[in-house]
């Protein structure tokens, strides 16, 4: 069966926060080991990640409402989402914690800023992958 | 004392559960009973992608009620001659 407009746009979503945000992590955990604690250096680093994101974001969709008509969310595309969130909300949730818990222990500002950037971009993912399961495998 | 009776096969609780139930759905031969009409005929006529009509065929996704009538108003037919509740057999 080919694939919605609502699933082709997951699957630019999942892709393209992997690329972006996955690289962005890729970098930080690598100066996070080099012993880099500034967060300016970070932030520079962020920036470039997010454009990135917006760019291959709006490139993805503008193909794939070339390559096929979008027709809006119907009731099959929300409880898919709905279901997608309920199953991906916990790790934000246990990020959240963590990073809490990292506060009461003073754990320096670029470990946790990390710690929840990595819970939500956790999140993001997985609530993907399950949207995209439940398009291919039915709710 | 005497302790509770035991019941001769499954647990009270277990009697009361429902059975479980699949919904097996007629579209595919309505569809060619009205002229082949296309899935994005009726995806059309109902309000949803064709991928929502495919998935409700294939026994992937059961619709709401609003979406369930508004099939059986695009056939023709009442709900039940597009839809039925099937017991599934317990393991």
């Amino acid at each position: 069966m080919p694939a919605s407009f609502e699933e082709k746009s997951v699957w630019i979503q999942f892709v393209g926060t992997g690329l972006a945000l996955g690289g962005y992590f890729l970098v930080a955990g690598s100066m996070l080991a080099r012993g880099v604690t500034a967060m300016p250096a970070y932030a520079a680093l962020f920036i470039v990640a997010t454009v990135l994101l917006v760019v291959l974001l709006v490139a993805g969709h503008v193909v794939a409402a070339i390559a096929s008509r979008p027709e809006g969310r119907d009731e099959r595309d929300r409880l898919i989402a709905w279901r997608a969130e309920a199953g991906s909300g916990w790790l934000l949730a246990v990020g959240v914690l963590a990073g809490v818990t990292a506060m009461v222990f003073a754990i320096e500002t670029v470990f946790i800023a990390h710690l929840l950037l990595l819970s939500l971009f956790a999140s993001e993912m997985l609530g993907f992958a399950l949207r995209l399961r439940f398009y291919r495998k039915g709710v | 004392m005497r302790g509770p009776a035991k019941a001769p096969s499954a647990s009270p609780k277990a009697q009361s559960k429902p059975a479980p139930m699949v919904i097996e759905n007629r579209i595919r031969v309505l569809r060619f009973h009205h002229h082949e009409m296309t899935q994005q005929a009726l995806a059309e006529r109902v309000g949803v992608s064709r991928q929502t009509i495919n998935a409700i065929e294939g026994g992937k996704y059961s619709p709401s009620l609003e979406v369930a009538f508004l099939i059986a108003r695009a056939f023709g037919v009442p709900l039940e001659e597009v839809f039925q509740a099937a017991t599934k057999a317990r393991k």
